[in-house]
């Protein structure tokens, strides 16, 4: 090298270039610790920026169960009423259940306050009852318009009334206000709805929400916060698997010593009963006739942190596939009909092959959680597809690009291509789906001989030409089914019902980052079983009647056909016949309506349902004050709370003769007819066997250790109106993120020119040295 | 570009005459502030974004108020405008978006459509960037005036209070609360350069609606 001979000229350079490599080496190293000073004071401030999750205190979307909620001394955080018992009922009557919780609270604190009873419930749940007992005072729940029932809550409670305000916050979250609750004061809370029996090849079940809300969890939750802006508590869907959330709760032993719950179910099936099973809970099981058992939970059963979950089965060869319920209400008739189509039928319509397109949203709405969530239910369904499927990936924001230029198989490698496609993608720019959707549609390629074509959207649905949207879908669907994913905590639900419903798939909304995996499970098991398809009920012969749900959706492997319907008159008559295709084989069924045999709650049932299509039609009534005037009717009719109707109780008649003085007696001794609060109180250790009172000691220490807790971080006034004040101020605005990354990237860009200047100049002017040292180096190892 | 920075060229050939690993050295260096240059590219572009979009919307709003409601500020726009909001004693205004969430905020200042409208009973948020937007917050003393245009051409006029400094998820605002107020939020410390918990904010009160809209700021009439 050319530099070698200048080298060996003199021994003082040598020297020299040695003290400029170190004065090099030093600048580099000053340069290195200045960023990593940066980044680590960044990232130390991120975990700050976090909500903290204390222990004790609770938000309401934290809850898995009914919970009495009061206001805590932290801002924003709730302490849970000490739930000092807890009765589930629930009564299955053929296809349908009626479920009546009652459960008793303390407020533990020395003031008043206002509380907040939370409660999660099945989907379809339609609520109808509210009862209260506060103190010494009934209240029973009357159905208002939503607005009409707050006014009446707000100024019953400005008057230092008791009252409670029952409101559906989403079709699945119900929360009820309760004012004024004295101090000491004892509340016990009955909730009654109806539901529907889910059946799966020809397996009944129920399921009861019972999971114990996460008191004792250290670690930090992190939840898009979705603030109601009526009510201002952020509610959202709870967290459908419950194992993830992994964290220690109050140990259930002890927990069911301070919160015993006793559940009953009385099943009658209808049918012969095979198998009765409770998937999670230890159970007794007492058989009646043929027909019932009676399932109790076992005294010394503890709710685990698992939703109750009842199964049953016919015995072999007598399960019902078909069934005809009627019930009569206010001169009309309503029908509940099932029919699970033939095993035949579903045999020939085997796993199929199946053609999907993925179309991503990657606009600028999309950015932050919603995108992360977007990729991974993404990346999740790609690694999902069998090898003899064909797939595709279409990104959208204001531009569009497709990745594979037609279907390719998916084949290992290709699907790593794609999946890191999508890991790659950034929320940027705006939304146009329409070319995506047309590109989905209409440039695949014709579905092969045997396949199933399905179009997969995963969106936040922000856009304003939904018509556009609905036509294209309409027109250019062909045999293809669009499934549509909803992300993020607030999207537009109402373009992605539709979206699924004339593309013929379904909506899955996908709410927060944990729920990812169970969604999207959901929708994988839908996506790969094949489907029963175009099914329609109509009447023949009768007066035309309201089918509920319209249009009928798909049927996937062993789901029967669900249907009710309002009819006009007592005693119509007619058949009801149902058609539908198994792949390319019709099928059809029908059925007598005078052979009905009669049901209760099928009108509940009907209107709920009905409600829920009537929300999902949202965009073709163009006035929305139409369509909340249609559900109030339908609601009001019914006795229903829904999202425009809620029920309000004020102070009703207390129902004890006033010259009685209640405040001494603990125990209410006369209920009214037909309130069964019983179950909850009266638990006199007396005559109990001697080897258990020590255990009730200790439930009883616990139980007061654990008001005390309670008390001790409530936030308590000294007046029924101060708690109605204090609950306001607890409903904060959460402040969005307000600082841009613009500053510290102009500032670490600055510094990685200073630092390349610095480099660089370092490199002209001492480049013989460097080079002779490095060299020297070489030379000397080298011999 | 780059490289200019360190290689001036002093004598031709120079590159010629590198040896192989200098080469690569030379090229990192030259990577390095590449990057640097992104980054600072990248930040401008931030800001420029912020600038640029406010002009756009200005238009687009004016456009509203005389009754053309489908205007976009660009053609890929994917969210609506709701209000401008001004202080006059500082000379400031900005077009106030609706709802915060994604990209909105790197457009303009937005309002939390969980509150209630600017003007109605309750609480309402604005909240925007402390580096872009709302740089000007800072400036807003107790007792100026704060004028709102709504899209629905009604103009309020609110009168600035104290300001604090609160954690985002204890802000106190009480989006029900009783009156009728207004909160400006934004990002605290200002001159920081990492996100933090923390948040700036300037509560108002209105004092009255100017009922024309003339498209000056008068006196208030009450």
């Amino acid at each position: 090298m050319f530099l070698d001979d200048e080298i060996a000229s003199t021994k003082t350079r040598q020297n020299e270039a040695r003290w400029g490599m170190y004065l090099a080496l030093a600048a580099l190293a000053a340069c290195i610790l200045m960023f990593i000073g940066l980044m680590t004071q960044a990232s130390a401030q991120t975990p700050d920026a976090k909500p903290q999750q204390m222990a004790g205190y609770v938000r309401p979307n934290d809850m898995g169960t009914g919970a009495l909620l009061f206001p805590s001394k932290e801002p924003g955080y709730f302490v849970e009423a000490p739930r000092l018992a807890t009765d589930v009922q629930i009564d299955v009557n053929g296809p349908i259940m009626r479920t009546r919780v009652t459960q008793r609270f303390e407020n533990p604190s020395k003031g008043w306050v206002e509380g907040t009873y939370v409660f999660p419930l099945p989907e379809d749940s339609a609520v109808d009852t509210l009862r209260m007992q506060i103190g010494d005072r009934f209240i029973e729940g009357q159905i208002k318009p939503r607005q009409a029932a707050r006014e009446i809550y707000e100024q019953a409670k400005a008057e230092g009334k008791k009252a409670a305000l029952l409101e559906q916050q989403r079709p699945n979250i119900f929360t009820n206000q309760v004012a004024n609750i004295g101090p000491g004061e004892t509340v016990v809370v009955q909730i009654e709805y109806q539901s529907a029996v889910r059946q799966s090849n020809g397996l009944y079940s129920l399921r009861f929400p019972m999971v114990v809300a996460p008191r004792y969890n250290p670690q930090p939750i992190v939840q898009t916060v979705d603030l109601d802006s009526r009510t201002g508590y952020a509610v959202s869907d709870p967290v459908p698997d419950r194992e993830k959330i992994g964290a220690p709760v109050l140990d259930p032993k002890a927990n069911a010593k301070i919160n015993p719950v006793t559940l009953t179910v009385n099943l009658k099936a209808g049918f012969p009963l095979g198998d009765v099973k409770s998937a999670y809970h230890a159970v007794d099981i007492a058989n009646l006739d043929d027909l019932s058992r009676r399932v109790t939970l076992k005294g010394d059963s503890v709710p685990a942190d698992r939703d109750f979950e009842l199964t049953w089965k016919a015995i072999e060869g007598k399960s019902p596939y078909a069934g005809l319920f009627r019930e009569t209400i206010g001169g009309k008739t309503y029908l509940l009909s099932f029919v699970t189509p033939p095993a035949a039928a579903e045999a020939n319509a085997k796993p199929v092959k199946r053609e999907v397109v993925f179309v991503i949203d990657n606009s600028g709405s999309m950015a932050g959680p919603s995108m992360e969530q977007a990729k991974e239910s993404l990346a999740l369904a790609i690694s999902r597809l069998k090898l003899e499927d064909r797939f595709n990936v279409i990104r959208f924001d204001d531009t569009m690009s497709v990745h594979f230029p037609e279907l390719v198989e998916a084949t290992p490698d290709k699907r790593e291509d794609a999946i890191a496609y999508v890991r790659g993608l950034t929320a940027d720019g705006g939304t146009e789906m329409l070319p995506a959707l047309e590109a989905a549609l209409r440039t695949q390629g014709p579905v092969q001989a045997g396949a199933l074509r399905q179009v997969v959207f995963l969106t936040d649905g922000a856009i304003g030409n939904e018509t556009q949207l609905f036509e294209e879908i309409q027109k250019n669907r062909g045999d293809a089914r669009v499934f549509t994913v909803g992300i993020g905590s607030t999207p537009n639900s109402h373009f992605m019902t539709k979206a699924a419903e004339y593309g013929r798939g379904t909506f899955t909304l996908i709410g927060s980052e944990s729920e990812v995996a169970a969604r999207m499970g959901e929708l994988f098991t839908k996506l790969e079983s094949p489907a029963m398809t175009d099914i329609a009920a109509s009447f023949e012969g009768a007066s035309a009647g309201d089918i509920t749900p319209n249009p009928m959706p798909d049927l996937y492997r062993g789901e029967p056909v669900v249907l009710t319907a309002e009819l006009d008159g007592t005693q119509p008559q007619g058949k009801l016949q149902i058609l539908g295709k198994a792949g390319d084989q019709p099928w059809r069924v029908e059925m007598d309506i005078a052979k009905a045999s009669a049901g209760q709650g099928i009108a509940k049932l009907w209107a709920r349902r009905k409600i829920d299509d009537l929300e999902a039609s949202a965009s073709t009534i163009a006035d929305p004050a139409t369509l909340d005037k249609r559900i109030e009717t339908v609601a009001l009719a019914h006795h229903l709370v829904s999202r425009v109707t809620s029920l309000v109780a004020v102070d009703a008649t207390p129902s004890r003769p006033a010259s009685e003085n209640l405040s001494e007696t603990k125990l209410p001794l006369n209920l009214p007819a037909g309130w069964d609060f019983g179950k909850v109180f009266g638990e006199e250790p007396a005559g109990n066997a001697p080897g258990k009172v020590d255990e009730r000691d200790a439930a009883l220490e616990s139980r007061t250790k654990l008001a005390m807790v309670t008390a001790d971080r409530m936030l308590a006034a000294p007046t029924a109106r101060a708690a109605g004040l204090l609950a306001e101020a607890n409903n904060q605005v959460a402040l969005p993120q307000t600082a841009t990354e613009a500053d510290r990237q102009i500032l670490i860009g600055l510094m990685l020119l200073a630092f390349a200047l610095l480099a660089g100049t370092t490199f002209v002017f001492w480049r013989a040295p460097i080079a002779a040292v490095v060299n020297a180096g070489v030379r000397r190892r080298g011999r | 570009m780059a490289a200019d920075n360190e290689t001036p060229e002093p004598h031709q050939g120079f590159l010629a005459r590198l040896s192989a690993a200098e080469t690569i050295v030379l090229a990192i260096i030259a990577l390095i502030a590449l990057a640097g240059l992104l980054l600072i590219g990248k930040g401008f572009y931030m800001k420029a974004k912020a600038e640029v979009s406010q002009v756009l919307l200005k238009r687009t709003f004016e456009a509203q108020l005389h009754g053309n409601p489908d205007g976009k500020p660009w053609p890929w726009a994917d969210f609506q405008t709701a209000a401008e909001i001004s202080a006059p004693r500082i000379n400031r205004s900005a077009i106030v978006l609706e709802g915060a969430s994604g990209e909105a905020l790197a457009f303009g200042p937005a309002w939390l459509t969980t509150t209630p409208l600017p003007g109605n009973e309750g609480t309402s948020v604005i909240a925007a960037h402390r580096d872009t937007h709302f740089r000007w917050l800072k400036d807003v003393n107790p007792g100026d005036l704060l004028v709102l245009t709504r899209k629905d051409g009604r103009r309020f006029l609110f009168r600035a209070g104290e300001s604090r400094v609160a954690r985002w998820d204890e802000s106190g605002i009480n989006a029900s609360a009783s009156g009728h107020h207004l909160a400006l939020a934004t990002c605290w410390p200002f001159d920081a350069i990492e996100q933090g918990p923390m948040r700036y904010i300037v509560d108002a009160e209105l004092i009255g609606e100017q009922r024309p809209v003339p498209l000056t700021t008068g006196s208030i009439s009450k």
